[in-house]
């Protein structure tokens, strides 16, 4: 029977242990990281071939091909599964090109069908466009202002009725 | 349903006619020749049977003449079966003594089978929470006991019995949670409010793990938790209870919002009595805790009674209510990491008001040694406004109503049977105004072998229609086998389906509430499951006991609240397909019988969604618990251990979206929990006191996303029978 109580005493002590006090306040003045976070529908039949899909950010509009570069592109997420319906996500998860505070112009859901990763123009497609307070005549502006993460970005992709290409596609 | 009068008036025609004037009395003490108070007496082979009261006796008439043994039983002592008793015209008197085990397979329960059978005679796992589990502790609402039940795990207020539910605001069970078998769901949310149970009056609490969906139907799709009430006392009692508590300062500084040990209390009264035939219990209760939170506080008044008229010697009515009247602030989610006891600033100053209450009438009658009869009806009404922006209301009342019958058909063949509907109208600008009706009808029949061995077959159908919805049926059949193969071990084995009918709140709500917008969902359709279990109890000597059960759930279009990414709106979902596998070793070591006992328990969990491969949300891998309980004399103590693996997924939603700042911060959970108490009577008194201290080790933990669990506090608490 001791051998029991001397097993029982020091489990109690080893679980305890294990136990440090439990959740703690994050520091004093830590600055909270700058971001968006929101969700992505798709509608419709994905497009055979799609090898790659990213929602992507850009500071300046994308009025020429030219806008299409590395020094305007500002964010680019986890590339989303072949197939998926739908996802919830947050910039500050897994991020490819991590965003900052600041506006950007144009944020969107871009697809490429090329083997390869490439940053050519004519290898890509938008499936879906954030627009702003319901205004779909023109891309939504996205607005991070410092230390603050900015929520309900929705975006939907209707395969059947893809939004306005930028500038130097196919 | 016309025809019932009418089987009614051939019942108790029957009943009649076979009525007979054999009395066997007594009065039943443990070894010190002290009373036992609330012992079952049963006449084996028959369905009669007797609770003894107060002073320990106990009264069975209605017996024909012949011979008969008699099986006593009482938690906490073990069972025994009398020698042969020769009843003739004359009333036979039959004395007994019971001798104290802590063991708990010898412990009695209603629930599993809807009639008296022993906890190593079922063939599906169950334990039993027992008053004193309850009153040592000091709890004041039942969810808080249910913490301690083996393979259960609250999720706030949402109970999960081997991980079948998350958590979903309250929104829809996956367990029945029922008092006196009377089911206690709101017709709106399908929620439990277990603030409407009168603790105190608790004599027991069944819990009986698995879908039990062919005897109880939906919602009891992952168990059944059954509240037996206390019997009526035969001479006036009144009983008396208040306490009075302390939160501690909160672990960190950042988190000391109020800068006060925040207090609570509570103030039980509570009269029994019986005048003739008819019995008594009122009870009263007021409660107030100004919460370790902001906007975390509650101030309830809540009030029970139970009559019971003796209409013959072998048949009783009994009239039940439960009331409550409920003010309380609505802490959503925490203001972030630096500010886990404070709301966010857009929920600040959130408040319900409610007042619900439940009548119920059950009639029972021993129609002969072989077949009983109960009939039951009650109505739950809830009503509830919360004082936020978008005023949201609800008024609910549904009407619920059983016939069941037991009868044994020949000594190893017995049925159990009957119908059950149930109807609900809601009023309420979150859900609409829909109503919602579902009637079932189910039969089991139990064999029992020559052999020790009991086969046990069952099944039910049920129609449910909730408002514009289209109507569905299910069928839900069950098998179950208990095989004894020595005095000390028994093995059992169940399969069975289950079924769930969405609640009106998880098809229709349509509200915004703490920054999360919630839409209806009227493509929501039912759940089903298949269940499966595999256990063996065997017990080492009187010392120990030890039970260990394997199990396996599979759900389909399993109901989950989430987040529709085309916009961002919250809605719940049929997900395709849902897996919970795993296993609960428990064990019993009554290390110095009467005086030390240890009880601990394991649950393994593997819940995944199978569609996606992704871990169901808030259900822990590892549970663990452990309670020693020591007394000598006027003097007990005893302490509660309980672990959780840190949870692997919650609403991560909520997190991305920006809703719930810091609200992936959990960590596993280690709570220690203290209690001592001391009889007063050796100063003369009729009284107990208690001291409680709950997370001793002031550990900081969530069961929910963005809510802390409460810190440490301390209660001093009184009791008094007179």
């Amino acid at each position: 029977m001791k051998i029991l109580i001397y097993f029982v005493f020091f489990s109690t002590l080893f679980f305890l242990s294990g136990c440090d006090g439990g959740i703690t306040p994050s520091p004093e003045g830590a600055p909270k990281e700058a971001g968006f976070g929101g969700s992505v529908a798709f509608k419709g039949k994905w497009p055979a071939g799609v090898t790659r899909t990213h929602i992507v950010a850009f500071r300046n509009p994308l009025n020429s091909a030219g806008d299409f570069n590395a020094l305007n592109l500002a964010f680019v997420s986890d590339s989303i599964p072949f197939g998926t319906t739908g996802i919830v996500f947050s910039s500050l998860i897994n991020p490819q090109l991590p965003i900052k505070s600041g506006e950007y112009a144009y944020v969107a859901v871009a697809q490429s069908k090329t083997p390869s990763l490439s940053l050519d123009r004519k290898d890509w497609f938008v499936s879906g466009v954030y627009y702003a307070n319901g205004d779909t005549t023109k891309p939504g502006r996205l607005v991070i202002p410092e230390n603050t993460f900015v929520t309900d970005i929705h975006i939907t992709c209707d395969f059947n009725h893809p939004p306005p290409q930028p500038p130097g596609g196919q | 349903m016309k025809f019932l009068p009418v089987i009614l008036f051939c019942l108790f025609c029957l009943k009649d006619t076979v009525a007979q004037p054999g009395t066997i009395y007594g009065r039943i003490t443990d070894i010190r020749g002290v009373s036992l108070t609330g012992a079952n007496v049963v006449i084996l082979g028959t369905t009669l049977g007797a609770s003894t009261d107060t002073s320990g006796r106990y009264r069975i008439t209605g017996l024909k003449p012949g011979v008969y043994r008699m099986e006593i039983s009482m938690i906490g002592y073990r069972k025994s079966v009398t020698g042969e008793v020769e009843i003739g015209r004359s009333p036979v008197q039959v004395n007994f003594t019971l001798e104290e085990t802590a063991l708990q397979s010898k412990q009695v329960v209603v629930t599993a089978g809807k009639y008296e059978q022993q906890l190593s005679e079922l063939p599906v796992s169950a334990s039993v929470l027992s008053s004193t589990d309850i009153t040592d502790r000091n709890v004041v609402s039942l969810d808080y006991a249910l913490r301690y039940a083996p393979g259960v795990n609250m999720n706030l207020d949402q109970v999960s019995i081997r991980g079948s539910s998350g958590y979903s605001r309250g929104a829809g069970t996956r367990v029945l949670v029922a008092m006196d078998g009377i089911p206690l769901y709101t017709g709106d949310t399908g929620e439990i409010i277990y603030e409407i149970i009168p603790v105190t009056q608790i004599d027991r609490v069944e819990i009986i793990k698995g879908a039990a969906s062919s005897l109880y139907g939906s919602t009891a799709i992952g168990g059944v938790i059954n509240v037996i009430t206390k019997d009526i006392q035969d001479k006036p009692q009144l009983y008396i209870k208040g306490y009075y508590g302390l939160y501690d300062h909160p672990a960190h500084k950042e988190w000391d919002w109020s800068g006060q040990r925040r207090p609570y209390n509570g103030l039980t009264l509570t009269h029994s009595n019986s005048i003739g035939r008819l019995g008594y219990v009122l009870s009263f209760t007021r409660s107030e805790n100004l919460g370790y939170r902001q906007d975390d506080y509650h101030k309830r008044y809540t009030g029970f009674i139970k009559t019971d008229y003796k209409l013959t010697p072998l048949s009783t009515l009994t009239f039940m209510g439960s009331y409550l009247n409920q003010s309380r602030g609505n802490f959503v989610y925490w203001k972030d990491s630096r500010h886990v006891l404070q709301p966010r600033d857009i929920d600040q100053g959130q408040k319900v008001n409610s007042i619900r209450y439940m009548l119920a009438a059950v009639y029972k009658d021993v129609l002969s040694p072989d077949f009983f009869l109960k009939v039951r009806t009650s109505f739950y009404r809830t009503n509830w406004r919360d004082e936020t922006s978008s005023h949201d209301t609800s008024k609910t009342g549904i009407l619920e109503g059983e016939v069941q019958t037991n009868y044994r058909v020949i000594k190893s063949l017995f049925l159990t049977s009957g119908v059950e509907s149930a109807a609900g109208k809601v009023n309420s600008n979150l859900f609409g105004t829909p109503n919602s009706f579902n009637i079932g009808a189910y039969l089991q029949a139990e064999y029992r072998f020559s052999f020790p061995l009991t086969l046990t077959l069952g099944a039910r159908y049920d129609f449910s229609r909730l408002d514009t919805l289209k109507g569905f049926d299910s069928f839900s059949p069950k098998a179950a086998l208990n095989y004894r193969m020595s005095d000390a071990t028994t093995l059992r084995a169940s399969v069975g389906k289950g079924f769930r009918a969405p609640t009106l709140a998880e098809a229709f709500t349509s509200t915004a509430a703490g920054g999360i917008k919630i839409k209806p969902n009227p493509l929501l359709k039912p759940e089903t499951s298949l269940s499966m279990e595999a256990g063996i109890n065997h017990s080492f000597g009187l010392l120990v006991n030890s039970d260990l059960a394997l199990f396996q759930n599979e759900y389909y279009h399993f109901i989950e609240p989430g987040v529709d990414p085309i916009d961002g709106l919250v809605t719940f979902r049929n997900l395709t397909r849902a897996r919970i596998q795993g296993l609960e070793v428990n064990l019993t070591f009554n290390l110095v019988p009467g005086n030390l006992s240890l009880l601990t328990n394991y649950t393994y969990l593997w819940a995944r969604d199978i569609e996606r491969n992704l871990p169901l949300k808030y259900r822990p891998r590892h549970q663990a618990q452990a309670s020693l309980s020591f007394n000598a004399g006027s003097f007990e103590i005893g302490t509660d251990f309980r672990y959780w693996s840190k949870i692997e997924a919650l609403d991560f939603e909520l997190v991305d979206l920006g809703v719930v700042l810091d609200g992936d911060k959990r960590v596993p959970v280690y709570l220690l929990d203290f209690r001592t108490g001391y009889n007063l009577l050796s100063l003369g008194l009729p009284g107990k006191l208690f001291l409680n201290i709950n997370n001793l080790l002031n550990y900081n933990y969530i069961e929910i996303i963005g809510n802390l669990s409460p810190i440490r506090n301390a209660s001093l608490s009184l009791e008094f029978l007179f």
